[in-house]
């Protein structure tokens, strides 16, 4: 029993995720949106700054990621009418709602975190020394940002005013996850050397469970209206 | 339980004692400063030493005062002549040459007499040698052991450099953290109950609980800031567990935004409890995780702050603890006020009755 309704969920989940995705693709309003918004990001940064020396680099480009990843979420909710919202939720699971959210998100700061990257290394070099250490915070990071992200940018759908309402709740929440990030990409760019980045590690993946759970808790009380 | 008066009686009744006690109490007596710092090997050592809530006169005869090398050695004093009860002089006599291998050595200096008690000051004078022997220090050294040392009886706090008096400030700064978090958990617990029966009083309670859990934070913050100031010299040098009480502070001014988005009563207090909760459960890592793994100024960096032997003695315990619960025993009580003045402002809107 319990066996076939987590089967159900993941169907709902799959079917939701698409669904998403295949929004995007067919809008295409949104993603390019984006990433009109990271270029010219990077664009304005390389303009105004020049000359970019590594430690500069490695917090730029996390508050690059976070206004993009904010940017990127804060449509999450309000993109499809309260009408079609309904429907959802007559038709879906919360959980299932919100979890899929939370994937598709990942994916797509997985994404565009990448390009980021890649955009920032073509105007400012990369500095990066351990790559592999560099792409697991950019994955701890897209998952951190999105979970966090995606929750908040269901609370402030609720209200009117909610890109501010986004700025305000989700920046002091997000600030553990971003600092300690910080640090990890700040020793995978050869900055520090750290002995600690397990621990740093644990420590976001923690974070990420903590969060996770919360939304998978408290999601149910948000969506009905 | 809330609306019964015991616990308001046992709040004024602890925090009485915590104002009293923690301001009223002696400090112990300590040594303030020596002069000269420094002196050279084969020098005799005329040290005034200046105390610190000292009776130098009164103990007097029974007055012995040591250069400390290390646990074992140390070198006692030729002659001490009491000028008054804070201040005195020592006559030591420096060997040609220290039994030991540095250049520059430290030395505590220990003050004891029968009133006082043992008082050390750490690092007091820096002995530097002219050349380098331990052997013939070894040979030359006269070794005076510390023995029988006397005991303060008195109820006093501890002495230390740096904090002096500001010590005090424990059983307000510390306590003042410690009721804050447990009014923020006093919120979650009515924010849960909330979503478990939709009653708005729930929801009223729990706003309350969070809005002096905000002011206690703030004048925690404040009395940290100034003990800040006083100890490490600014008000705030960006210190790690400052900025995490900086955004802990911001994620519960975000809650009242929230609160103030909405124009539906019931929306607005489902949506700020299941946000209430979110918080609280970020908070702990923003407090209570990154702040210990971290270098810091300040203490508790590697564990928890205040429960430390180096934190605490049992004097300070004796009016920590009743600090705590008195402080968070008048939280709970300006909140309930707050409650209760919210639900009056209600009903005489009309919107309840």
């Amino acid at each position: 029993m319990v066996f076939l309704r987590s089967m159900q969920l993941v169907r709902e989940i799959i079917h939701l995720f698409r669904k998403d995705l295949l929004l995007e693709f067919r809008s295409s309003y949104a993603i390019s949106g984006i990433l009109l918004y990271v270029f010219s990001t990077i664009f304005i940064i390389y303009t105004s700054f020049v000359d970019i020396t590594t430690p500069v680099w490695n917090v730029l480009f996390w508050v690059i990621m976070l206004f993009t990843s904010i940017n990127a979420i804060v449509k999450s909710f309000v993109q499809e009418s309260n009408n079609r919202q309904l429907y959802y939720y007559v038709l879906a699971n919360p959980t299932a709602l919100i979890l899929a959210k939370i994937l598709y998100n990942i994916l797509l700061l997985l994404l565009l975190s990448v390009l980021i990257w890649l955009s920032f290394s073509f105007v400012a070099g990369n500095p990066v020394l351990r790559t592999g250490q560099f792409l697991l915070a950019i994955f701890l990071g897209s998952v951190g940002f999105s979970i966090t992200f995606t929750f908040v940018a269901a609370i402030s759908a609720k209200a009117d005013n909610n890109a501010t309402l986004m700025a305000i709740l989700s920046f002091p929440l997000i600030i553990p996850i971003l600092m300690t990030l910080i640090k990890l990409s700040a020793s995978a760019v050869g900055l520090i050397q750290d002995t600690g980045i397990t621990k740093d590690i644990l420590m976001l993946l923690a974070i990420d469970m903590i969060l996770v759970a919360m939304t998978f808790i408290l999601y149910p009380f948000l969506w009905r209206d | 339980m809330l609306n019964q008066s015991w616990w308001k009686i046992l709040a004024v009744v602890l925090l009485m004692f915590t104002i009293f006690a923690g301001l009223l109490f002696p400090l112990k007596s300590g040594v303030l400063d020596v002069d000269p710092a420094s002196v050279r090997t084969g020098d005799e050592l005329t040290l005034t030493v200046t105390g610190y809530n000292s009776f130098y006169e009164r103990g007097k005869d029974s007055m012995r005062i040591w250069l400390k090398l290390d646990n074992e050695r140390a070198l006692s004093a030729r002659k001490i002549d009491v000028w008054d009860d804070r201040q005195l002089q020592a006559v030591f006599q420096i060997p040609e040459y220290l039994p030991v291998d540095r250049r520059v050595q430290e030395m505590d200096l220990v003050v004891d007499n029968a009133h006082d008690g043992a008082v050390v000051l750490p690092s007091a004078v820096f002995i530097t040698q002219d050349s380098i022997n331990p052997e013939l220090g070894e040979q030359a050294w006269t070794n005076d052991p510390i023995t029988n040392l006397h005991a303060d009886r008195s109820v006093t706090f501890p002495f230390r450099n740096i904090l002096y008096e500001s010590i005090r400030n424990q059983y307000f700064h510390v306590p003042l953290w410690f009721a804050m978090i447990f009014l923020f958990l006093g919120s979650v617990v009515y924010s849960v109950r909330y979503l478990r029966g939709y009653r708005a009083d729930d929801d009223q309670r729990a706003a309350a609980l969070t809005r002096i859990g905000i002011l206690f934070g703030i004048l925690g913050l404040i009395t940290g800031a100034i003990w800040a100031k006083f100890t490490w010299g600014a008000f705030w040098s960006w210190d790690v567990k400052q900025n995490m009480t900086a955004v802990a502070l911001l994620i519960y001014f975000a809650y009242f935004v929230l609160r103030s988005a909405f124009e539906d009563p019931e929306k607005q207090a489902r949506i700020s409890a299941v946000y209430n909760i979110f918080a609280f459960v970020a908070l702990i890592p923003l407090i209570y995780v990154i702040p210990r793994m971290t270098d810091s100024l300040h203490p508790g960096a590697g564990g928890n702050p205040a429960f430390s032997r180096d934190d605490l003695d049992n004097t300070m315990r004796m009016v920590f603890y009743p600090a705590v619960i008195g402080w968070t025993l008048l939280g709970y009580w300006v909140a309930s006020l707050a409650y209760r003045y919210t639900r009056l402002q209600n009903r005489w809107l009309g919107l309840t009755d």
